[in-house]
């Protein structure tokens, strides 16, 4: 009797909860986004692109030099998202202050790592990333 | 000593937890025939239950503006895992509550409940009833689909046809001339917030009542009882009853439980019961659907408006119709409660349900 309406209650519980669960979880972010393309045309040398990748931030930049690269925006300290200094040709995070050089690499401040560079492959005038 | 044990007689030392379940529980005794139709109360409290945890989920996805909110309905049932679930039950879970507040009230009406000293009881329960109509009302609106922009069109034009202020009043409902946005905006507050508070807290002072009266006696019961004779308060007890815990809990339970089997038979076999077509296109307010039908539960109200040949004349009716059932327990004031025994009673009640079923029919075909 105990066993069987411990087990009747448990399983009406589990039933409950799993839907909710699924139903709070937050929905995988791969099936949208996955793929992005950037066109080169509208953007000038030494100004950066920001835009969403697989649900996080990303920034292109085209150096004054003509170079790109193409890093994630989350700052390495606690995630805050860094800013271009146009002039300065480096990254600022206007939280605690880390500054980053336009490849990633730490130049000062909390940062203890660099930011994390993507992989892209430019084609038709335009940066494909994933 | 066990922790459980200890953990319980530390709290009780405390607030007296063994007190509380000797009074409502152990020690509170009911007359021994009480009927299953003593059970609706709890159904009623299960699916009220039910409607506000459902209702509070759907409030992480739902979007309440003219232009997001039917896409956010269409992402919870097609995109969100279980979105369709917690959807389809609360929406065939507003039919259940009228549908199992009826059948309370009527039962409490079979069984003269509402007599004195009940009247309070019998009117909370009333309020009740009139809240219920209107949370479902201001739900219908929420998904902003034709269904939903078309019904709540033709259940508020009603309040124009008031003579001098039913303009007004009629404006001041859906907040512009026309069913939008700002429809949308109170109807959604009134929904969410107002009412599910007011309903909650007067099923509160409706529990209450019950506790301080104390549950009625089956009419057909011949065990010694200590009725209220009307001089002063008295709790009507059952001396030979049987407690509340651990028989009356069970059948209560029992009672629950046969409820889901027909709940969730309907949200799993016939879903869309409660939706028709219309409910699957977007609001246009420039195309009226061909047949547009309030829900079944407030058809009687729609044919009485059609019977008459003035919709004023229409509402004044119903709200006789109303009027006398609030005042009830103030009209019938005779102690005999048998509905066998009361043959004229017994046959206006009939009259009063068939009526009932009768123009919903009607209102349905026309
Ligand atoms: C949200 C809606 C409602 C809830 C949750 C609710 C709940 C309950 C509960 C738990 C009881 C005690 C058990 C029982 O006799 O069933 C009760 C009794 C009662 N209800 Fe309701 N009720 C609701 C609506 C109504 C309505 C619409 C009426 C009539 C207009 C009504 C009239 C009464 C009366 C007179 C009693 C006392 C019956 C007795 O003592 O035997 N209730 N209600
Ligand atoms: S989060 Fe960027 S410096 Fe602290």
């Amino acid at each position: 009797m105990g066993v069987c309406s411990g087990g009747l209650l448990t399983l009406i519980g589990a039933g409950t909860v799993y839907p909710i669960f699924r139903f709070l979880s937050p929905l995988s972010v791969d099936s949208h986004g996955a793929k992005v393309a950037i066109s080169l045309e509208n953007l000038p040398e030494g100004e950066a692109k920001f835009f969403e990748f697989q649900g996080r931030a990303a920034v292109l930049i085209k150096r004054k030099n003509g170079n790109l690269s193409l890093l994630s925006a989350v700052c390495t300290h606690l995630g805050c998202i860094v800013k271009w200094e146009k002039e300065k040709e480096e990254f600022l995070c206007p939280c605690h202050g880390g500054r980053f050089s336009p490849d990633g690499t730490v130049l000062g401040g909390p940062p203890p790592k660099p930011l994390e560079q993507l992989p892209f492959v430019v084609k038709d005038g335009s940066v494909n990333v994933g | 000593m066990n922790p459980v044990t200890f953990i319980y007689d530390w709290i009780d030392r405390r607030i007296g937890l063994n007190d509380l379940t000797a009074k409502y529980l152990t020690g509170y005794l009911l007359p021994r025939n009480i009927n299953i139709w003593y059970s609706m109360g709890s159904i009623l409290l299960l699916i009220f239950g039910v409607q506000v945890l459902t209702g509070i989920l759907l409030l992480v996805y739902y979007s309440p503006s003219i232009e997001t909110a039917f896409k956010s309905i269409t992402f919870i049932m097609n995109q969100v895992p279980f979105g369709w679930l917690i959807r389809t039950c609360h929406a065939v879970g507003a039919n259940m509550m009228v549908l199992f507040l009826l059948i309370h009230m009527i039962s409490v009406i079979f069984m003269g409940s509402y007599k004195a000293p009940r009247e309070f009881n019998w009117l909370s329960g009333f309020g009740l009833l009139n809240m219920v109509f209107g949370i479902c009302l201001t739900g219908y609106l929420l998904p902003w689909s034709q269904l939903s922009f078309w019904a709540t069109t033709v259940a508020t034009s009603g309040a124009g046809s008031v003579p001098f202020i039913g303009e007004y009043i009629l404006e001041f409902v859906r907040g512009g001339k026309l069913v939008g946005a700002p429809t949308l905006g109170r109807f959604f507050v009134l929904h969410v917030i107002v009412l599910p508070a007011g309903i909650a807290g007067l099923i509160g002072i409706h529990l209450f009542l019950l506790q301080r009266t104390g549950v009625s006696t089956p009419p057909s019961y011949d065990g010694p009882v200590e009725h209220w004779k009307g001089e002063q308060y008295e709790y009507e007890k059952h001396p030979d009853g049987i407690p509340f815990f651990p028989h009356f809990l069970v059948q209560d339970l029992v009672a629950n439980c046969i409820y889901a089997i027909f709940f969730f038979a309907i949200v799993f076999f016939v879903p869309n019961i409660f939706f028709p077509a219309e409910a699957f296109f977007p609001a246009n307010p420039f195309e009226t659907p061909a047949h547009i039908k309030p829900e079944w539960y407030f058809l009687p109200n729609y044919q009485v408006l059609k019977i008459f040949p003035n919709e004023f004349i229409g509402l004044i009716v119903q709200g006789i119709a109303m009027t006398f059932l609030a005042a009830l327990p103030f009209i019938d004031i005779w102690p005999k409660r048998n509905f066998l025994k009361r043959p004229l009673f017994l046959t206006c009640v009939m009259l009063g349900i068939f009526t009932f079923i009768g123009l919903m029919i009607w209102g349905h075909f026309s």
